[in-house]
């Protein structure tokens, strides 16, 4: 079934603007892209400005327009979106997209580490919200796509920091869709599986995790060897760009949309096999836990 | 750990009221050397009036500083030498609309719930690790597996405390530390008390006002029909005495089957259905 060209202009002959936020690589970047192709007005948010390259390509050739946002500070987020609608007094779609990964043993993660993956990656979406949300409900329209991730249904180990914004996320998504469908507005969650994106690049490590002393080190070196060789069979983000724009034409938006087989295969499982089976498996592909306890009598 | 050749050490945190208050004397019932930890020092009155003649000690601790935590476990190793069981329960619960809670809302929310569960964690941790063993039990909620209009901020706090439990088993396995998630559903407890609303919605300025107030007020007429910790303690206990912890305990006819009830149902269907009830709240 061809896509339907909807929504590239509207009555009043203006453009329809579209916010993608962390739009400097991976799925922003590929989002923005999709979107200034089907004739948005696309605002790209980005944090560092060296990073800017693939998204200054854009400028070029589409009606794109970089602005920098740091979801973790209120005023830059107020500022940014007040300076977009001021210019176009609307913004009809909003990709919630910024976000990063800590990785580590829970245990090897210090109090700060906690609080940095939160903020961006939970408050960071509740903050770009709370600024666009008052101006899609004036005009009753609007779409908020938000980029959950598989490790938002199963919580891998070595992630943990990581697995639970995203399963906070989730929540948020949930929520907001009840909250917001009486003033017309369509809250989605995108559920990707592993992508080649900049997130493996861009995640931080905990404060103890390179430490000698951490009592995870062996685990942690095993855990590594494994995300990158799942990493590797990734697909192109462009895949989950052209999922969220199949989200957008729908009307209304399912709850969610999975991304990638691997994706949609684990949710699968840890929606369909009992805890303990999961579990179960989740023992086979992780190695250490196929140690023998310290101590079995306890 | 049903034999026990020496008594088993328990810290329990939020202590003053309700769960915590409930399991604290249980446990000390069943024979563990409790080390109830509460915020406010002066509200340690009641549990030390019920836990009379039971070996239930009162520590003050507020789980939301960082270093306090470590404190609290070195004065409990100095004292009981060993802690088999964390019962991390603190917590409260911030509703409102999603879109109207301000940053520091949002944060005082997790500090507590989230952050100060992995704190107390974090502290125990490494003591269970040396002593090769240890149970640590996360009091979770039924609303970490689903959420409602106006519950977003708790539940989402919640859900990151199910995604630390299920996380962090396969991380200290090899420890021998075992984690689980208890998770009440509707309890009738001084959470309605401790609850904090938002800002915009008490002062009468939240888009949301009508509706949210129906939700609120529901979800008290709940609270207040449903059974006491007494059901919460029993999943408590449960845990405690199974073999080998479960992924999740849960505590009370919601939390059963509420889950079982969506995962049984296609997602159009639930999202109508929440719809329907919306509509109901907000007429």
């Amino acid at each position: 079934m061809p896509v339907p060209e909807v929504r590239i202009m509207t009555p009043g002959n203006q453009r329809q603007v579209a916010l993608v936020t962390g739009a400097s690589s991976g799925f922003g970047l590929e989002t923005a892209r999709l979107l200034a192709e089907k004739g948005y007005r696309v605002y790209a948010t980005y944090r560092n400005p060296k990073k800017l390259t693939d998204l200054k390509a854009l400028v070029d050739s589409f009606d794109v327009h970089p602005i920098p946002m740091e979801v973790t500070k209120t005023p830059s987020v107020d500022k940014a979106v007040k300076e977009i609608i001021k210019k176009e007094g609307r913004i009809d779609i909003l990709v919630n997209n910024a976000g990063f990964a800590m990785a580590g043993f829970l245990e090897d993660l210090s109090d700060q580490d906690f609080k940095d993956q939160f903020d961006t990656n939970v408050f960071g979406y509740l903050r770009v919200i709370r600024a666009v949300v008052p101006v899609m409900r004036q005009r009753k329209a609007g779409k908020i796509v938000i980029l959950g991730s598989i490790s938002g249904r199963v919580a891998f180990p070595a992630l943990g920091a990581y697995v639970a914004s995203k399963f906070a996320v989730k929540a948020l998504c949930d929520c907001l869709r009840q909250e917001l469908r009486p003033y017309g507005i369509g809250v989605t969650e995108i559920v990707p599986g592993s992508y080649h994106t900049q997130v493996a690049a861009s995640s931080r490590y905990g404060k103890n995790v390179r430490s000698p002393e951490s009592p995870y080190r062996d685990y942690t070196r095993q855990m590594e060897e494994l995300i990158a060789k799942e990493s590797a069979k990734g697909g192109h983000p462009s895949e989950v760009a052209g999922i969220i724009w199949k989200a957008l034409n729908d009307s209304p938006m399912k709850m969610v949309y999975f991304a990638g087989l691997d994706a949609k295969g684990m949710a699968f499982l840890k929606w369909f096999l009992p805890d303990f089976v999961f579990e179960g498996i989740l023992k086979l592909i992780i190695p250490w836990s196929r140690f023998p306890r310290t101590d079995p009598k306890f | 750990m049903k034999i026990m050749e020496k008594r088993s050490v328990a810290l329990i945190t939020g202590c003053s009221t309700g769960i915590g208050f409930e399991a604290s004397l249980a446990l000390a019932r069943s024979g563990y050397r409790v080390f109830a930890t509460l915020r406010n020092y002066k509200k340690a009155g009641a549990l030390r009036e019920a836990s009379k003649g039971l070996p239930v000690e009162i520590l003050s601790l507020d789980v939301d500083k960082p270093l306090v935590a470590k404190k609290t476990v070195s004065t409990i190793i100095r004292k009981a030498g060993r802690i088999d069981v964390l019962i991390n329960n603190a917590g409260w619960g911030s509703f409102g609309a999603l879109e109207e809670f301000t940053d520091e809302e949002i944060k005082a929310q997790y500090e507590t719930n989230v952050f100060g569960l992995m704190r107390m964690t974090q502290a125990v941790l490494p003591v269970m690790r040396a002593q090769k063993g240890g149970r640590i039990l996360h009091i979770g909620s039924l609303a970490g597996r689903m959420t409602f209009a106006g519950t977003g901020l708790y539940c989402s706090s919640k859900y990151a405390v199910e995604a630390f439990t299920e996380a962090m088993r396969t991380e200290v396995r090899p420890f021998n530390i075992e984690v689980t998630v208890i998770e009440p559903g509707s309890t009738n407890t001084a959470f309605k008390n401790n609850r904090h609303l938002s800002d915009k919605f008490l002062k009468g300025r939240s888009e949301y006002q009508g509706v949210l107030e129906k939700i609120l007020a529901h979800g008290n007429h709940q609270s207040q029909k449903a059974p006491g910790a007494g059901q919460v303690v029993d999943a408590i206990l449960k845990a405690l005495d199974s073999r080998r912890m479960a992924v999740r305990y849960t505590a009370g006819f919601d939390a059963a089957w509420y889950p079982v009830i969506r995962w049984f149902l296609p997602d159009t269907f639930y999202d109508w259905i929440l719809k329907c009830l919306y509509r109901r709240f907000a007429s």
